[in-house]
């Protein structure tokens, strides 16, 4: 990979940016809590979902209860799971400009333009990537897949929680699905997507690391601190708040007091 | 034609020399059936005991009359009893001693005299593909008889998957556009749907007794099932249970675990999926049900269930579109692969491009982020 440029002073640290630079509070506390729920309960879902659907352990000794518990933790944390996405989902309303929904779902033409770049970039077409302080357009597209899939999975999830517990509520939201596609399509379709999930994980530490390293701001660090460390003229210049004005030709400009309340002096 | 004999059922039963104890005990079963408390077996005797005979007529369509043999199995009470002394049946292909116009006669005599009295039992599904010449009896279709009789009947029962949404006759492709009575006949009254490959005629009994005790049907749900037969899943009543929250299961057929009574999760049992209550009243005079006898369930009392709970020695149905015998699960670990070598390659080709990007691209195009670039702003 390439030879870091930037190199950062002697009392740098992750409180201290260098000359120029400015930390960026990036990702406010229930974009990280909830990421970090879902990385784990995804884990945990994964494993104990894939034995639910082929039990690898064979059970020795006259006590065991792997099964009963690998349902059980696998309940808890689909449970857990719905809250990261219930705290995400609302989130994506109220949260700053870098994590708003418009971030994930392209809305203006200026933002499909560089989604389309970004896809240059990924495909070998074009030499550098373009730089973003949040998500780039590609990056916000795909996790917008990973939210509907989670999605279906919470719901088809909860068609098979219903068909144990029977609970009134649960069947008067989901118990009309099962009437449509059979049960059986709806455990294959939760056990697709759970492979859908594995791509993506995959896919999403590997780009971690790539921007890391070609963009060189701390975005690593930046989902356990919320911190990004930015040269100043690329927070005047985001692209993100350039792609929200479907008129914008000229570069917008970020007021000083943004500036500051983004800036820990 | 002579008017049926009105006999009172009490004496029918002394008649045949039915003892009063053997009586008693079959109403006991019922009421376990039904899932009653037990004060109500003084109900249902009172009501048998003072009911004249009712008359049942059974229709067969596209079947394979297992569910007749089914019913002629039935252990409370044996058959003979059943036939003769509890209902009169009137008209059943499979048993009935008249053929031809003969039988005819009878079947409508029954819609004549008992016009909204008579019980109508359907078996197999009905053909509605080229206005349903595929089943024809005595020149009449299928669907003519079913909306005659059934618009007629007292209470209409369809037992067995074909007559409730069509069963194996309607599993693709259904080349004779093949449907369950409900379809066939819409705004059927007074309908039980007793699905299952074949009924268990436990069941049909006690709707029957329930029917004859309170003039009324059992609670039903959404298929119109009687949810105390319908009403809860096979796995939660099953007596391998145990061994699947254990996390003992048959890997094989015959092997260790088999001979074990291990649970058969992992041979496509489709039992965490199906509801009857097979595990309870079971077959064969309560003597066993597939999962005792080492077969996994295959949810025969599921809806469209040669369709749906197919592969029945997998646990989940093969996916479309990509040929033969492929696993969800075989895609699944396909595409993870196939993105984990892609993410490889990207690796490769930046290192490619971060080596070679110097060569190519002119310092203006590609500026350094420089660390004062902000200081003008």
């Amino acid at each position: 990979m390439k030879k870091t440029q930037r190199t950062a002073g002697t009392d740098a640290s992750w409180k201290n940016p260098v000359p120029g630079q400015v930390r960026v509070y990036v990702w406010e506390w229930p974009v990280r809590f909830s990421h970090w729920v879902m990385v784990i309960t995804i884990i945990s879902l994964s494993i104990t979902g894939y034995y639910m659907h082929a039990p690898y352990v064979v059970a020795r000794g006259r006590t065991a209860y792997v099964m009963g518990t690998m349902r059980f933790i696998h309940l808890v944390s689909g449970f857990a799971f719905m809250a990261a996405i219930l705290i995400r989902m609302y989130w994506f309303l109220f949260a700053n400009r870098w994590s708003r929904w418009n971030q994930y779902i392209p809305t203006t033409r200026k933002r499909l333009a560089n989604l389309v770049a970004v896809g240059k970039y990924y495909a070998f077409m074009a030499w550098s990537p373009v730089r973003y302080i949040g998500h780039n357009p590609m990056a916000g597209a795909a996790y917008a897949v990973v939210y509907a899939m989670a999605l279906v999975e919470i719901l088809t999830g909860l068609v098979l929680f219903s068909q144990i517990v029977g609970s009134r509520v649960l069947l008067f939201l989901v118990g009309w699905i099962p009437r449509f596609i059979d049960i059986q399509w709806i455990r294959e379709i939760h056990f697709f997507i759970m492979f859908g999930f594995w791509m993506f994980f995959i896919h999403h530490i590997y780009t971690a690391i790539l921007v890391s390293v070609e963009e060189e701001n701390g975005l690593m660090d930046s989902i356990f601190s919320g911190y990004k460390f930015v040269p100043k003229a690329e927070l005047l210049r985001d692209p993100a708040v350039e792609e929200m004005r479907p008129d914008g030709e000229a570069a917008p400009v970020t007021s000083d007091l943004e500036q500051e309340k983004h800036t820990v002096a | 034609m002579n008017a049926l004999p009105e006999i009172e059922l009490r004496s029918a039963l002394e008649a045949r020399g039915i003892s009063r104890r053997q009586f008693v005990k079959f109403c006991s079963t019922m009421v376990a059936t039904l899932a009653l408390p037990p004060r109500y077996l003084h109900a249902v005797v009172k009501a048998l005991d003072q009911t004249t005979r009712p008359v049942l007529v059974w229709l067969e369509f596209q079947d394979c009359a297992g569910n007749s043999e089914s019913m002629l199995r039935s252990g409370y009470p044996s058959v003979g009893d059943f036939v003769l002394e509890l209902l009169s049946w009137e008209y059943h292909e499979l048993i009935m001693a008249g053929a031809g116009k003969r039988a005819e006669e009878t079947l409508e005599r029954v819609m004549r005299d008992h016009k909204g009295e008579y019980i109508a039992v359907i078996e197999g599904s009905i053909p509605m593909a080229e206005d349903g010449v595929h089943c024809t009896i005595g020149g009449k279709t299928a669907l003519d008889i079913a909306t005659r009789v059934c618009s007629n009947a007292a209470i209409n029962i369809a037992v067995g998957a074909c007559a409730w949404d069509g069963g194996i006759v309607r599993a693709s492709p259904n080349p004779t556009g093949a449907v369950g009575l409900a379809e066939a006949v819409p705004g059927i009254k007074n309908l039980v749907n007793l699905g299952g490959c074949p009924h268990n005629p436990a069941n049909t009994a006690a709707v029957l007794v329930h029917y004859l005790t309170f003039h009324d049907l059992p609670a039903l749900d959404q298929y119109h099932r009687p949810l105390f037969a319908y009403g809860d899943i096979i796995h939660d009543q099953c007596e391998r249970r145990a061994h699947y929250d254990a996390g003992r299961y048959v890997e094989e057929w015959g092997d260790e675990g088999h001979r074990k009574g291990w649970c058969l999760y992992k041979m496509g049992c489709k039992g965490p999926e199906a509801t009857y209550n097979c595990p309870t009243v079971r077959w064969n005079e309560g003597t066993s049900w597939p999962v005792k006898a080492g077969h996994g369930c295959i949810a025969c009392a599921s809806p469209r269930f040669w369709d749906t709970k197919s592969p029945f020695y997998d646990r989940l149905p093969k996916v479309p579109g990509f040929g033969v015998d492929v696993l969800a699960e075989e895609i699944g670990w396909g595409g993870t692969a196939a993105v984990g070598i892609a993410m490889l390659a990207q690796v490769a080709g930046n290192i490619v491009r971060d080596k070679t990007r110097a060569k190519n691209v002119r310092a203006e195009e590609n500026p350094p982020p420089d660390l004062n670039a902000g200081g003008s702003a």
